[in-house]
């Protein structure tokens, strides 16, 4: 008793900056790209991720602490600082990142992509005679007619430079006087402008950019080029502050901030050798100060070397394309819900094949006996197999209700085009809750069979995403458990603006209830040990930084129990300090494919505990979004996803522990076999198909785009 | 036989909800969804105002998104119902006209009586009420505007009491936003205190009541905090009692927190366990069971009642004449002559069966009339039929709604006065209504001819129909003179109603 009191766990030096922590995180995903035991596309594609995260945590995160430092807000974040120094300590964490990003990209993958037979030129000069000639046609045919150029002077002020879009910035000269001009690189076009090669299954390609350079002087005729450079721009996101640090602030924030500035640029990326007049005019116009300017090593935004990872003929340079597996209770059923009524199912994605969720719905929506499905969509693929299926349940008569989330960052566009298209199918569509995200994953299927009303419910940790289930790791649980059942319509009375049930049988929804259920769970582990028995918590999450809960782990630690976690991204939670955290291990598991699943254990002396659900430990997802938590109830299932948080715990190949010193190291395999723990469930999914079944053929999977929304800090 | 789809919308006084249910072959009842949604009528209505045409256009709203759902569920059937707040209100006809005209739903506004019977039905449905009754036991069921007691001492209602404390109207009396907690609780207390008190010693005495059966919103959820009796299906009142002192201390979201609720800003919460403390501590049973019933579970079972789904396990008959019985002896007019005339009245009713076409519900309505006919003289002998009439009109005897206790009160006025024309009645009877009356209280007042002494002297009689007479053989061993004098007075009323002439045949015995 004298220990809690003398250690005050909510003291700021326990706690690890959650920007600075999610900036390692990016780390370890570039850490990936520099692994020599992975195909060269697959670390290419690492690169590409590493580069479209740090620009999404740039938008959001970044660009709210600067609305910070503009509301001269002064309270200090989770680990004492305030956002002026956590502007300063992401300013130089992040250099260092990008640092590793371009040597990586330049020392080792360019030349070993080339050795593979792969050019990429960053310069023009670097082209054959037939490579020019074909560039300089693609220009004149392609290029030039979409390109835009605009000179700045007395009549015409600086244009509006777009969020993310890459520009040519040039100091043009007539008549002695020098003038600034730029001209933004198309978006339309692909970055990488294909060119001819000689060898077979050989490829060459030249920057857009550099091509564009190269004829900078067309653009501009009557006027002499001094200087080019590519530059980019970040702008503060069009959207509100990111509510995570600001419940009470961002009022507060609001109050002062009457005149938002809209866009403000929070960073300037030029080329490392940009021309010093050239550097200035964009410093002064844009309004950049002299920290928020990046010099670049090489091409600017990597994020185009996404679409080298789908080149034809390059199979040896990746990961043999797995097939997620058929889920063996479903093998032979064709109608799902009588299979649901043999009992509770467990879906492992992508290991196991997402399909069956896809045809929850479908034959749900040309079932003549179901009278009702009702779903959240947070995030969804653009052809939606699920969309398709919901207009064809409403037009087949069967009410449909399906909650938009609009607020799903940087979806809302693709959002509000299926949900009108949803509307016009005759759903009903909500659109969310004011004030709360709804991140909740669940479906309900109401049927009316022959002894009544039986409802049917799939609950899982992941988007109802056919596309992202095949590369995000989640969890999924069919039932028709009358309790979770009665939940489920509970839940979506609630989304519909009824008021909530008196009380609830088995899920714990947030925001209302979350937090504290969580709390409860700690606490009753920190009880069990300070009696003398044993305790055990094992968590799987995305992030982990919320200061209450953090603060109960380290009390649960310091009372003896036994904390295992496997935190992908965030963690904000300091391991191995003295009297507080010694008892908390923390790893993070990167590895092919998205770990997204949560999952929670609790040991509770003896009546072991498990729960599913859609919530990090994070304050938004506790406190300002509809998540659901789920128990799973059946003894077996529950053994199933016990074995998944015990192999990702022996992981030694993809998991990197933190050290008390905060940083990510990956364990000594010496001695050891190997475990990877995404690979065995690979092999696990193949090994549970009766051998017949193992012919089941799915369509490959190999994004043919950039998929933007993979490996984001802020994916759902 | 197949499922029935069944929804029952209640508007209450904070709320509107659509509850719909199954009933299947084996007769079982189940809840398929619950959904509810504020629309606080009370807050216009407990302030005396009609409700404004904004809550009107929200219920309509709510109302039309309620038909939506019965149609997703398919529904067979759907009754919907609106207790005491909307017939409280000066507008509530127009209302109920523009709901309909907007969403084809009609609502049937009932009086606090029938409301609470309603959801006493499906209590006593419940086989642990039988149980519980048979010893003693006082079911209180709590609503938004009030709540009503009723006593039952072997099986026999002792009385039921309608008291004007409710969850809502608590809270809207409370609402000023300048009281301190502490004070807005204390308050409370005293206030329910001061109602309660004196329902206990007019009631109680020196009695003690073994159950309390509870319903109201929350109690469900505060019981099953608790451990459970043997029983397996009641708590321990002082436990119960002194759990709800704790709760009381809290803060309201505290509060939500233990209970699992899932809203913690509801106004009505507080409120409601002070309520429920103060009626446990009170009423001073040794436990509690609360059945988790609403009145959207009454709706139903009343419907299933009906269209024979289920069938009823309580004899509800029975608790109007035992509580009509209670009443009468409360204002000292219980006397042998009571049950003379209950059973001479039901004779001659079932001797005329064919003549007046009436059947068991009015029959129940002239035993009670009968049981009840003499209370007034407790207040005046004068006045009495006027006092008798008043008190009817003014006691609660559940299973009798509010129109029946009209009903019963007017025959036992017109027992004694002449019959008023219909047009002089028709605001508080229906035509339908004032035909029972008239028809009843003629019986009734040949029945009552027959013992004008109120001595009983007579035995063994027998009422046959014969022709245009009816024929009451009754054999006697006094005389009969005094009966046999008011009997032709009396008489003329039945000859009106019925066209019938009722003709009393003496036979002398000798002892």
């Amino acid at each position: 008793m004298e220990k809690e009191k003398t250690i005050d766990y909510a003291n700021a030096k326990y706690y690890e900056n959650r920007e600075l922590s999610w900036l390692k995180f990016d780390h370890r995903v570039l850490s990936e790209a520099r692994d020599k035991s992975i195909p060269l596309l697959e670390r290419t594609k690492f690169v590409s991720i590493t580069s479209s995260n740090l620009d999404e945590f740039f938008m959001v995160r970044v660009a709210s602490l600067k609305d910070m430092v503009h509301a001269k807000y002064k309270k200090p974040d989770i680990a004492g600082l305030t956002a002026t120094q956590q502007l300063e300590k992401i300013n130089q964490a992040t250099r260092e990142l990008v640092e590793i990003q371009y040597s990586t990209y330049n020392r080792s993958l360019l030349p070993m992509l080339k050795a593979q037979g792969i050019s990429v030129y960053d310069r023009m000069e670097l082209l054959s005679e037939v490579q020019l000639q074909s560039a300089e046609r693609y220009f004149d045919e392609v290029v030039y007619p979409v390109l835009t150029p605009m000179a700045v002077d007395a009549s015409r002020p600086f244009p509006l430079i777009r969020n993310k879009t890459l520009n040519i910035a040039a100091l043009i000269q007539k008549e002695e006087e020098n003038v600034f001009a730029t001209v933004q690189v198309p978006s339309v076009l692909p970055r990488l402008v294909p060119l001819p090669t000689e060898g077979e299954n050989e490829y060459a390609f030249v920057l857009l950019e550099q091509l564009i350079m190269h004829n900078i002087g067309r653009l501009f005729s009557n006027y002499q080029v001094l200087c080019t450079s590519p530059y980019r721009i970040m702008r503060n996101a069009d959207l509100p502050i990111d509510e995570d640090e600001a419940s009470d602030l961002l009022k507060e924030i609001e109050k002062q901030l009457k005149k938002r500035q809209w866009g403000e640029v929070i960073r300037l990326e030029v080329d490392d050798d940009v021309d010093k007049e050239l550097l200035s005019i964009l410093k002064k116009e844009l309004d950049t100060a002299n920290e928020d300017v990046f010099k670049i090593n090489g091409p600017l935004d990597l994020t185009f070397l996404m679409k080298l990872y789908g080149l034809e003929g390059k199979d040896e340079l990746r990961y043999a394309p797995y097939q997620p597996q058929p889920v063996p209770e479903l093998i032979g059923e064709s109608n799902i819900f009588e299979a649901i009524k043999k009992g509770d199912i467990l879906l492992h994605h992508p290991y196991q094949t997402f399909q069956p969720v896809v045809d929850f719905i479908r034959q749900a929506a040309n079932d003549p006996d179901v009278l009702a499905i009702k779903q959240t969509l947070y995030r969804v693929s653009g052809n939606s197999p699920i969309i398709a299926s919901l207009a064809q349940a409403a037009e087949n008569g069967k009410q449909v209700t399906v909650l938009v989330e609009l607020k799903a960052r940087f979806d809302e566009e693709n959002n509000i085009v299926w949900a009108k298209k949803l509307e016009k199918a005759g759903c009903h569509v909500i659109y969310g809750l004011v004030g709360l995200k709804t991140h909740s994953k669940i479906a309900l299927v109401v049927r009316k069979e022959e002894d009544g009303i039986r409802r049917y419910v799939h609950l899982g940790t992941g988007n109802y995403n056919d596309s992202t289930a095949k590369l995000y790791t989640d969890c999924g649980i069919f039932t028709c458990s009358e309790a979770i059942g009665e939940d489920a319509t509970a839940v979506f009375n609630m989304l519909s603006g009824y008021s909530e049930p008196l009380s609830w049988n088995h899920l714990v929804v947030a925001p209302i209830w979350l937090r504290n259920k969580f709390l409860k769970l700690i606490r009753r582990e920190t009880r069990h040990a300070l009696d003398g028995n044993e305790a055990r918590i094992e968590a799987k999450m995305n992030s982990l930084c919320d200061q209450e809960i953090i603060a109960a782990l380290y009390e649960a630690s310091a009372a003896g129990v036994q904390i295992d976690l496997i935190v992908r991204g965030i963690c904000c939670l300091k391991v191995g300090i003295p009297d507080v955290s010694e008892n908390i291990r923390v790893r993070s598991i990167v590895g092919n494919f998205l770990e997204h699943s949560r999952i929670f254990y609790f040991y509770n002396n003896g009546n072991e505990e498990v729960y599913m659900g859609s919530a990090d430990w994070m304050p938004r997802n506790l406190d300002r979004r509809v998540e659901i938590i789920f128990p799973v109830l059946d003894p077996k299932l529950q053994k199933k996803v016990r074995h998944i948080l015990q192999v990702e715990l022996e992981d030694n190949t993809k998991a990197h522990l933190l050290t008390a010193e905060g940083s990510y190291i990956k364990q000594d395999k010496r001695g050891k076999v190997l475990v990877n723990s995404q690979l065995q469930f690979c092999e696990e999914a193949v090994g549970a198909v009766p051998k017949a079944e193992n012919q089941y053929k799915d369509r490959v999977f190999i994004p043919a785009e950039p998929i933007n929304s993979e490996e984001q800090e802020e994916d759902e | 036989m197949g499922v029935t789809t069944f929804a029952a919308i209640y508007v209450g006084s904070y709320e509107v909800s659509l509850k719909v249910f199954e009933i299947s072959g084996n007769k079982n009842i189940r809840t398929v969804d619950f959904i509810r949604t504020r629309v606080e009528l009370g807050k216009d209505v407990f302030h005396g105002q009609p409700i404004g045409y904004e809550l009107v256009d929200e219920i309509c709203d709510v109302l039309l998104e309620f038909r939506r759902i019965m149609d997703g569920y398919r529904v067979d059937d759907y009754e919907a119902y609106s207790g005491p707040v909307l017939r409280n209100t000066s507008n509530c006809l127009f209302i109920l006209d523009q709901i309909e005209r907007r969403t084809g739903i009609r609502i049937k506004t009932v009086g606090n009586s029938e409301h609470r019977f309603l959801s006493y039905k499906c209590v006593a449905s419940k086989p642990e009420f039988g149980r519980m009754i048979s010893e003693s036991a006082a079911v209180v069921n709590v609503g938004g505007g009030e709540l009503q007691i009723t006593l039952f001492v072997h099986g026999e209602v002792l009385t039921t009491q309608h008291l004007v404390l409710g969850t809502m109207r608590l809270a809207q009396l409370f609402a000023d936003g300048n009281l301190r907690s502490d004070n807005i609780k204390q308050q409370m207390k005293e206030l329910i205190d001061k109602e309660m008190e004196v329902f206990k010693a007019q009631y109680y005495q020196n009695r003690t009541i073994k159950y309390l059966i509870l319903t109201g919103d929350y109690s469900l959820e505060v019981m099953r905090r608790m451990d459970k009796n043997l029983d397996d299906t009641t708590v321990d009142a002082g436990k119960f009692s002194s759990y709800l002192k704790r709760l009381e201390k809290k803060e309201r979201a505290q509060i939500a927190e233990a209970l699992n609720l899932s809203n913690d800003s509801d106004m009505l919460l507080l409120p409601s366990l002070i309520l429920y403390r103060r009626i446990v501590e009170t009423l001073a049973a040794d436990a509690i069971w609360v059945p988790g019933i609403d009145i959207s579970d009454g709706i139903v079972y009343d419907y299933a009642l009906r269209h024979r789904y289920v069938k009823p396990v309580h004899d509800f008959d029975k608790d109007v004449i035992s509580a009509a019985h209670s009443l009468s002896q409360r204002y000292m007019s219980y006397s042998p002559h009571i049950d003379a005339l209950v059973e001479m009245s039901s004779l001659i009713y079932d001797a005329m069966k064919k003549v007046h076409g009436m059947g068991k519900r009015e029959r129940l309505l002239l035993q009670t009339a009968a049981i009840l006919h003499d209370c007034g003289k407790y207040v005046s002998f004068a006045n009495a039929p006027q006092c008798a009439y008043d008190i009817i009109l003014s006691s609660e005897i559940m299973g009798l709604s509010h129109r029946d206790r009209v009903i019963v009160a007017s025959i036992v006025k017109y027992n004694t006065y002449p019959l008023d024309p219909y047009d002089e009645v028709s605001d508080v009877l229906d035509q339908e209504g004032y035909l029972i009356v008239a028809k009843c209280a003629s019986i009734l007042r040949v029945a009552n001819a027959m013992d004008r002494s109120h001595k009983q002297k007579f035995k063994n009689v027998r009422a046959v129909l014969k022709g245009k007479q009816l024929i009451l053989s009754i054999e006697t061993a006094d005389g009969m003179l005094l009966e046999k004098t008011m009997f032709d007075a009396k008489a003329g009323m039945f000859e009106d109603v019925f066209s019938i002439k009722p003709v009393v045949k003496e036979k002398k015995i000798y002892l």
